[in-house]
């Protein structure tokens, strides 16, 4: 079985129309954690505030589990997934950018949509600054592409570049995650509280 | 500030919570399409619709552009727009649900509302230009790229947040 | 009380919760490990196996052949040399160390055409069989007995003598006007066939519509 869609199991017409749901989905669980407050948001950079790390690392642990799983179970087959490709300075480069627009705008496009959603001028200006930032990608496109298309080592997981165990990177992400949200309680409570 | 939120009827979600969610959602859109999430991908559908309608020939010689224009479909025509329109819908139900909806600028009160916006402009640069460059941004690139343990996934999510970490120390008065 | 048990057990629940998480992580440790069964189960291939539409007759294949019958692709597994010495018309040459290539599949995986396999006996033909029906694939048959057979009963059906019921010169007569339009020229009614020349006739093109499966894709 799975993954539906790519297997066959579920006619291809009715991606676009899952995609909507699972955006709803998406969107709704964003917002409701509050990813819609930039001032929320960021406040995992200062410590004020960890809904980020606790989110972000709670969903990426449970997915991940989740995942395995189900492909352990045989309803879902991993080789079968989209593995997000690595392209190993594009990467690196790009995350410091998207970064420093991170704690500058205060939003990623994932919650600067759904501060759109409900009103936020600041993440209507953010979205505007996206398209800008594509739209300057796109025209300095024969700048940018030695990066873009370099250092190319296709859709690799952690297994294929280092030969460790899934099961045992999983074990030891689960740690770090359970870890990291021990270390965020203790920071808040010794950084000064903000109010927003 | 949790005496704050007693006081606030714009509770949001325990942050464990909704991570488990967003867990379970990503695991089902895996299951389902064999694909992560995204969001920086509808912008540029976007930005290759209006180029392509403002000046055709040249989105046709552009090489980046060009990859996205499609014989006889819409570039708006992909799976991350649908689902940046359901993220759109989503987010309006749980805004109204929670009554957060409100056309206003949020911003620390040390700072000018004008001082936000530009600052949110030009985090939005960045961060448009910098999801190109690493090809996905925290949902599609950082977070998917988790779930199914993508080398490019970890570097993404750990080169976001450590500079982040480190730039978060130059903008700390438009925030504290 | 029952409150106050409530209120301790609440104020331990990330902790629990932690834990929860860790131990669902250890669990993918600890799970014993299998090699996961690609393809049908055993059971199912040998009921397939067993089953009597697995072979097909030569007698119903020259029918098909005569009768242009579109519904099926003929495969023939052995060497590209022997395949291009002699084969049967319209065939494809799938040798069998190329079975599982890409381009095979498109063939071997589909659900439009009846696939039927052959090799001299049947030998590779089976083989052929055996993998693609333990990978799923659909409407999978061999050819009974393979060219050799073919050769004996249509090409040179061997004439019944007097003493046979009437059924079979009924048959010999059918064989014989398929082997005529193989390509064997009977001089002299009956006598010796000579050896059947490569069909002549233009090769059917086979288009196989590819199904409707896709990688996944994604990214931003």
């Amino acid at each position: 079985m799975g993954p539906l869609i790519p297997g066959g199991y579920i006619p291809m017409e009715w991606d676009s129309i899952i995609a909507i749901f699972i955006g709803i989905a998406f969107g709704f669980v964003l917002e409701a954690s509050g990813f819609s407050s930039s001032r929320k948001l960021a406040g995992v950079f200062y410590g004020y505030d960890f809904a980020v790390l606790k989110v972000f690392f709670t969903a990426a642990a449970v997915s991940v589990i989740g995942i395995y799983y189900m492909d352990y179970l045989g309803y879902l087959d991993i080789s079968k997934l989209y593995v997000h490709p690595t392209y190993l300075w594009g990467a690196i480069i790009g995350g410091v950018i998207m970064g420093a627009g991170f704690v500058t705008g205060g939003f990623c496009p994932g919650t600067s949509l759904c501060a759109v959603a409900i009103g936020k001028l600041d993440a209507w200006v953010y979205v505007i600054g996206i398209m800008i930032g594509v739209f300057i990608f796109s025209e300095l496109f024969n700048l940018f592409e030695p990066i873009y298309d370099g250092y190319n080592f296709g859709n690799i997981t952690l297994i294929d570049s280092f030969g460790w165990n899934p099961y045992w990177v999983i074990f030891v992400f689960a740690i770090i995650a359970v870890v990291a949200f021990g270390i965020a309680d203790m920071v808040r409570k010794r950084v000064k509280s903000v109010f927003y | 500030m949790n005496t704050k939120h007693k006081a606030n009827p714009h509770l949001y979600w325990n942050p464990y919570f909704g991570g488990f969610l967003l867990g379970i959602i990503i695991i089902f859109t895996f299951y389902l399409t064999g694909r992560g999430l995204g969001a920086s991908g509808a912008m540029k559908s976007s930005v290759v619709t209006v180029v392509e309608n403002v000046a055709p020939k040249h989105a046709e010689s552009n090489s980046y552009y060009s990859q996205f224009i499609k014989e006889g479909d819409s570039p708006m025509n992909t799976w991350l727009v649908f689902e940046a329109l359901g993220i759109l819908i989503g987010a309006f139900i749980s805004g109204s649900i929670s009554g957060r909806i409100k056309w206003r600028v949020q911003h620390s009160p040390k700072i000018t509302t004008k001082r936000r916006l530009i600052f949110a402009l030009i985090g939005g640069i960045l961060f448009g230009l910098g999801a190109q460059i690493a090809r996905g941004c925290t949902s599609g690139a950082a977070l998917s790229g988790m779930a199914v343990l993508s080398t490019g996934g970890f570097l993404t999510m750990l080169a976001i947040f450590g500079s982040a970490y480190a730039f978060a120390y130059f903008f700390r008065k438009n925030w504290i | 009380m029952d409150k106050k048990k409530t209120v301790k057990f609440l104020s331990y629940r990330y902790q629990i919760l932690a834990a929860t998480l860790i131990i669902l992580a250890a669990g993918l440790v600890l799970l014993p490990k299998y090699e996961k069964q690609e393809g049908i189960r055993s059971k199912q291939l040998l009921s397939h196996a067993i089953s009597p539409e697995r072979y097909i007759s030569t007698d119903d294949i020259s029918h098909k052949l005569i009768s242009q019958d579109p519904s099926f692709i003929l495969v023939d597994v052995r060497d590209e040399e022997s395949y291009n010495n002699y084969s049967l018309p319209n065939a494809i040459n799938i040798p069998l160390s190329k079975l599982l290539d890409e381009d095979s599949l498109t063939y071997l995986n589909q659900d439009q055409f009846d696939v039927v396999f052959y090799s001299n006996d049947t030998f590779h033909a089976d083989q052929a069989w055996m993998l693609c029906d333990r990978l799923g694939f659909k409407n999978l048959h061999v050819l009974q007995g393979g060219l050799n057979t073919w050769y004996s009963t249509i090409i040179n059906p061997s004439k019944p003598s007097e003493a046979m019921p009437e059924s079979d010169f009924k048959l010999y007569a059918t064989r014989k006007a398929a082997s005529m339009y193989f390509g064997v020229a009977y001089p002299d009614q009956n006598l010796g066939a000579e050896l059947p020349s490569a069909p002549s006739t233009p090769k059917k093109v086979i288009t196989v519509e590819k199904k409707k499966k896709r990688k996944a894709e994604g990214g931003c």
